[in-house]
Parts: structure tokens; C-alpha cells; sequence
């Protein structure tokens, strides 16, 4: 080897965090921690699950910063898919100036005089479209309205390819205790928390055949590990998760309608990552 | 649960004859419209004699939809709405505000975690002191017979001018106290009708425009919920879910900042955690972990949830007795 060759070779050609800016930029992939374990596609349907807090609105935000930036911007390549993204809020506790914290960090990061470009920024505020509801109904009516609503979006502009839902187990109490009144009664086998869940899973399999997008959505874990009493309301399977010798139990309590629409499950812990794939 | 029938009125095109058809799917309100499959609806409508006026009643629910609900709002038109419009209360201690990023924030829940004596109860008081100096309403659920005008009374008068000596100069201190509205609050139901009082007050505008409500306390929210909890019923939960529901869309309609104050119970290993269970924890936007050296003035308070803050973070301040 030449003389500077063997110095110059062990101090090697960048940093690990030149490296990761320099692939995010050109690279458009999802990155974002832990969904770049996942192959994803349009149309596919991911949720994370995952207690109280653990960051799990934050992953969704660094997803939709990722989406709504473009390619490359005045010469700065950032890397991202250029699209629009709707988020639905059923938890009613999204905080915008979060997300506008992270978009403005994101933007100064990739370009190299480092500070906000105004109209990029601006840009893709723009393209994060908001809606929150507060029961099942509101959510029913949402889905039902997007598809014309989508439209408008496409005609204005971009496309929306990124639904967000946060969290979709939100409403899971007020609906088990519902009881939908009928005047046939006789006819109602099902109940009201089943029927909600399959006008759900239809109407969000309906819109993904119009508008083809990725569909990620947040749960929370509701029930500890010391819940013992089950009802038989619900269908419910407990999975036991085993990462190195910790084993650590977390039960289902969305009805298994929802889990057949599902395509990958990520369960995020402070501490444990699993990746459970449905197929 | 608005009946089919019902809505004829307004919106001739859902008539008898569309009724009838509604009928025979078993939709006979609003609601069970929601439920159904829209396209297999359509496709018997296609298969039906009259389809075109069917299909024409069905385009009118689904505008009846569409006027419903507000439309889509992106990022620029909420952070403007964030930031005229939910502004920062600041609470009358240092530290919690510098932990907060300025203070309570109206259209948000906090809620205060600790044991017995921790502090939370004084918190709710400065809180409600210092907001309702600087000239907002505030509104006070006391569910333990905790509320002091005493300690109000004093609290005003520490950092301020207001000094009660004489008759003649109670002018501004019972201003300051006027604006504190106390209401006792012992069981759940009784909570849930003086909330939907408040929402309708506000929404009427019957309360005085000058000062309008900026605060809305509730000391404590879980002695309110924690007898309904248990059990081997949804509806306890379904309660607490709904109750949080309805601060929220308080909070975020008429931008309040909601306080409420919950304790501790047993955890695994000896350890405390906060009450209410962990569907609760979804619940609140920030949640804060009070507690109190022994014997002294100095409180800690951290973050459990935080959407800005890392969960952990840490400030002291004092209190002033």
C-alpha cells in the first residue's frame, strides 16, 4: 500500500452520520425506525402497537414528515416521496407545533447552510391534512366522505398516498358498553362493537381499492398483565412475545375482523421491538 | 340515532318508496346507514326497479355526510389556530412553567399524578390564583372539599397589592375572586350535567364576554371515577372514555386549559403508580408526577407524557405557605 494509504484507509471515508444523511437523502425509503424492518407497498395496512407512552405518534410524525417532503428542493435532495398525507386523530391529541418542530428540524438538516426554507416549509405543511373524531359515528362518517374528499385533494394537487389513524382501539371501551337500540331487535346478533369494526374494516378496504396508500395505525395496549377477568364478547387471543428471556405478554382486543385486514403488526416497548407478520 | 323518517322533511329525496328500501336492508336510522356496506347497498339499488331515485336518495345521505362534518384542515390553518388562539397560562410556579414551555396550555389536558400530600391540591389553588389575576375565569370541580378561599385569598394577595387591611380597598381582591367559580362535584353523573351546562353556556355565550373561562380544574377526577371503575362491565370505562372525550372537545372548542389531579395507588414491587388504569393513560396530553420531600416546601415535579418533552425530565420548585 502506498504511505498515506494505510492511515488514510483505518480513518475511513465518512462518519456513520455523514453516511445516514447522505443515504436519506438520496435514498427514498422509509428509514423511520422501526418500520424500515418492514418491506412496505401501497395498500398495505401496518399497526403499531405498543403501551402508553412509547413514541408511538412520534413514529407516525416522522412518517408524514417523510411523505409530504419532496424529492429534492432548489438543488437539496431530501429524500422524500412527495405526497400528501391525511391524519385522523380518534385520540383527540395531536400537537401540531410538534410536528411543525420536527418538519423545520428535518429541513434544516438537509440543506447545508441550515436554515428554513419558508416556502418549502409551507409547502409541506400544506400537504398534512388533519381530521379528528370523537365516537365511532364521526369515524364511520369520515371514511364514508373521503373518498369524494380524496378526489377534491387529487384534483387540487397531490395525491394522498399516507392514512394515518391514532389510535384506532380508541373508542374500543364506549363501543363494548354501547347498546344499540333497534326496533329489530331480533335480527341484531351481532353487536354493536362488531358491527362498527366490520363497517370500518370495509369502508377502509373499499377506499384502498379507489386510492391505493399506506395505512398505518396506532393502538395502545389497554389491558396489563394482571387483567384476569376476560369476557366472551370479544374475540380475544393473547400472544406471547419472546425476545431474549423476557417474555412479555400483551392481548389482542380489536376483533379479528381488524386483524384480517392487517399485514404487519410492529409491538414497540421502551425496550422490545417484535415484528409479527401476517400474511 | 335520527330515524329515516324524520329526515324526510328537510331532505325530500329520501321519501317513503327510499324508506321501504332502506327497510328491507334493515337500515332504519341514520346510524345503521353508517354501519351498512355502502357498495352492496348500491348494488341492490342497481337491481332494483327504480334505481335511479334510489341511488339518488343515497348520493343525498351521503351529502348529508359530507355538510356534516367539518372539512379537512392542513398543517398551516392549525398551527395558525394554535397559536392565536391556544395560548399559554402560566401557573404561578416557576418551575412547573419552565418545565411546560411557558405554562398550561389552553385546549389540553394535563393532569397531575402524586400521592396524598404531594402538593396537587395547592397546585389546582395557585393555578386558579394566578389565571384569575391576569384576568380570566376560572372554573373549579371540588370533589373533596378542598378549596380554600382562604389560601385563594392569600395566594392573590403575596405577589400582588391586594392587601385586605381595611373594607374600603376589598374592591380588587374580591374581583380577582369573583372570577373563581367553585362548584362541588361529589359523583360522576353530577359531573357529566355540569360539563354539558358548561357547553352549553358557552356555546349560547351567556357568560360575560370580558372574562371569558380560560381554566377549568377538576380536584380530583379520579375520586369521581375510580367508584364506577371495577367490576366486570364495560361501562365504567366506557365513562372515564367518555369523560375525557368531553374535556377534550371542551378544551378544544372554547380553548380552555383542563386541570385535573388523580393519585397513586399500588403498583408491582412495592412501587406507586398513578390510578386509573391504563386506559386512562391514553387519555390526558401531559401527565406530571408531583411529590414532596418530607417536611419541607420543595416539590419535584416530572414528566410522564410529554408530547415535547422527554419523558423523565425533572424540575424543583417551592411552595409558598
Amino acid at each position: 500500500m502506498e504511505k498515506g494509504g494505510v492511515k488514510a484507509w483505518i480513518d475511513g471515508d465518512e462518519t456513520a452520520h455523514d453516511m445516514l444523511r447522505r443515504i436519506s437523502a438520496v435514498r427514498s425509503t422509509l428509514l423511520v425506525p422501526p418500520l424500515h424492518r418492514v418491506p412496505l407497498r401501497l395498500g398495505n395496512v401496518v399497526e403499531i402497537v405498543g403501551p402508553s407512552p412509547s413514541a408511538k405518534t412520534l413514529i407516525l410524525i416522522q412518517v408524514a414528515i417523510s411523505f409530504v417532503l419532496p424529492r429534492e428542493w432548489n438543488g437539496v435532495p431530501y429524500g422524500g416521496f412527495d405526497h400528501s398525507v391525511l391524519f385522523l386523530d380518534l385520540d383527540c391529541r395531536f400537537d401540531i407545533s410538534r410536528f411543525s418542530q420536527m418538519l423545520t428540524h428535518r429541513i434544516m438538516e438537509g440543506n447545508a447552510i441550515g436554515d428554513c426554507d419558508k416556502t418549502l416549509y409551507d409547502l409541506c405543511m400544506r400537504r398534512f391534512l388533519y381530521a379528528r373524531c370523537s365516537n365511532s359515528f364521526e369515524f364511520l362518517q369520515t371514511l364514508k366522505s373521503l373518498h369524494y374528499r380524496l378526489k377534491r385533494e387529487k384534483d387540487h394537487g397531490v395525491g394522498v398516498h399516507l392514512l394515518l389513524i391514532d389510535s384506532i382501539g380508541a373508542f374500543h371501551w364506549v363501543d363494548r358498553a354501547s347498546v344499540f337500540l333497534s326496533p329489530k331487535e331480533t335480527n341484531r346478533k351481532k353487536l354493536f362493537l362488531q358491527s362498527v369494526s366490520e363497517a370500518v374494516v370495509q369502508d377502509i378496504k373499499k377506499l384502498l381499492q379507489e386510492h391505493p396508500m399506506l395505512v398505518i395505525a396506532t393502538k395502545s395496549v389497554i389491558f396489563g398483565n394482571t387483567y384476569s377477568t376476560t369476557s366472551n364478547e370479544v374475540n380475544r387471543c393473547s400472544r406471547n412475545v419472546t425476545r431474549n428471556p423476557q417474555q412479555i405478554q400483551y392481548r389482542e382486543y380489536m376483533p379479528s375482523v381488524w386483524q384480517s385486514l392487517l399485514i404487519f403488526l410492529i409491538y414497540g416497548a421502551p425496550s422490545i421491538l417484535a415484528v409479527l407478520c401476517y400474511t | 340515532m335520527a330515524p329515516l323518517k324524520c329526515m324526510e322533511k328537510d331532505y325530500p329525496l329520501i321519501d317513503s318508496h327510499f324508506q321501504s328500501f332502506c327497510a328491507s336492508h334493515a337500515i332504519f336510522s341514520f346510524e345503521d346507514f353508517l354501519l351498512y356496506d355502502l357498495h352492496a347497498l348500491i348494488a341492490s339499488a342497481d337491481n332494483h326497479s327504480s334505481s335511479n331515485t334510489l341511488k339518488q336518495g343515497i348520493d343525498q345521505l351521503l351529502s348529508v355526510i359530507d355538510a356534516k362534518l367539518p372539512s379537512l384542515r392542513n398543517g398551516l390553518q392549525l398551527l395558525q389556530d394554535a397559536e392565536c388562539n391556544k395560548l399559554l397560562l402560566p401557573t404561578g410556579f416557576q418551575g412547573i412553567d419552565a418545565l411546560l414551555g411557558g405554562g398550561l396550555r389552553a385546549g389540553q389536558l394535563t393532569e397531575l399524578v402524586g400521592l396524598s400530600s404531594s402538593g396537587k391540591t395547592q397546585a389546582c389553588l395557585t393555578s386558579a390564583s394566578t389565571v384569575a389575576k391576569q384576568g380570566g375565569s376560572v372554573i373549579y370541580f371540588d370533589t373533596g372539599n378542598s378549596f380554600s378561599p382562604q389560601r385563594i385569598a392569600d395566594l392573590v394577595g403575596q405577589t400582588s397589592d391586594y392587601v385586605v387591611d381595611n373594607q374600603a380597598e376589598l374592591g380588587p381582591l374580591q374581583r380577582v375572586m369573583e372570577r373563581i367559580m367553585c362548584y362541588s362535584v361529589f359523583d360522576i353523573y353530577q359531573m357529566f350535567d355540569m360539563l354539558q351546562q358548561l357547553k352549553i353556556n358557552l356555546k349560547s355565550k351567556i357568560v360575560e364576554s370580558d372574562h371569558h373561562v380560560q381554566l377549568l380544574i377538576i380536584d380530583s377526577i379520579s375520586s369521581l371515577i375510580t367508584p364506577i371503575l371495577g367490576g366486570r362491565g364495560p361501562q365504567g370505562h366506557a365513562l372515564m372514555i367518555s369523560a375525557g372525550y368531553l374535556l377534550k372537545k371542551l378544551a378544544d372548542d372554547h380553548n380552555i386549559a383542563v386541570m385535573v389531579t388523580n393519585h397513586m395507588v399500588a403498583g408491582e414491587g412495592g412501587t406507586s403508580k398513578p390510578a386509573l388504569g391504563e386506559s386512562w393513560k391514553s387519555v390526558p396530553h401531559i401527565r406530571l408526577l408531583l411529590s414532596r420531600e418530607y417536611d419541607s416546601n420543595v416539590c419535584n415535579i416530572s414528566t410522564l407524557k410529554h408530547p415535547s418533552v422527554a419523558s423523565g425530565r425533572a424540575a424543583k420548585y417551592t411552595m409558598y405557605l
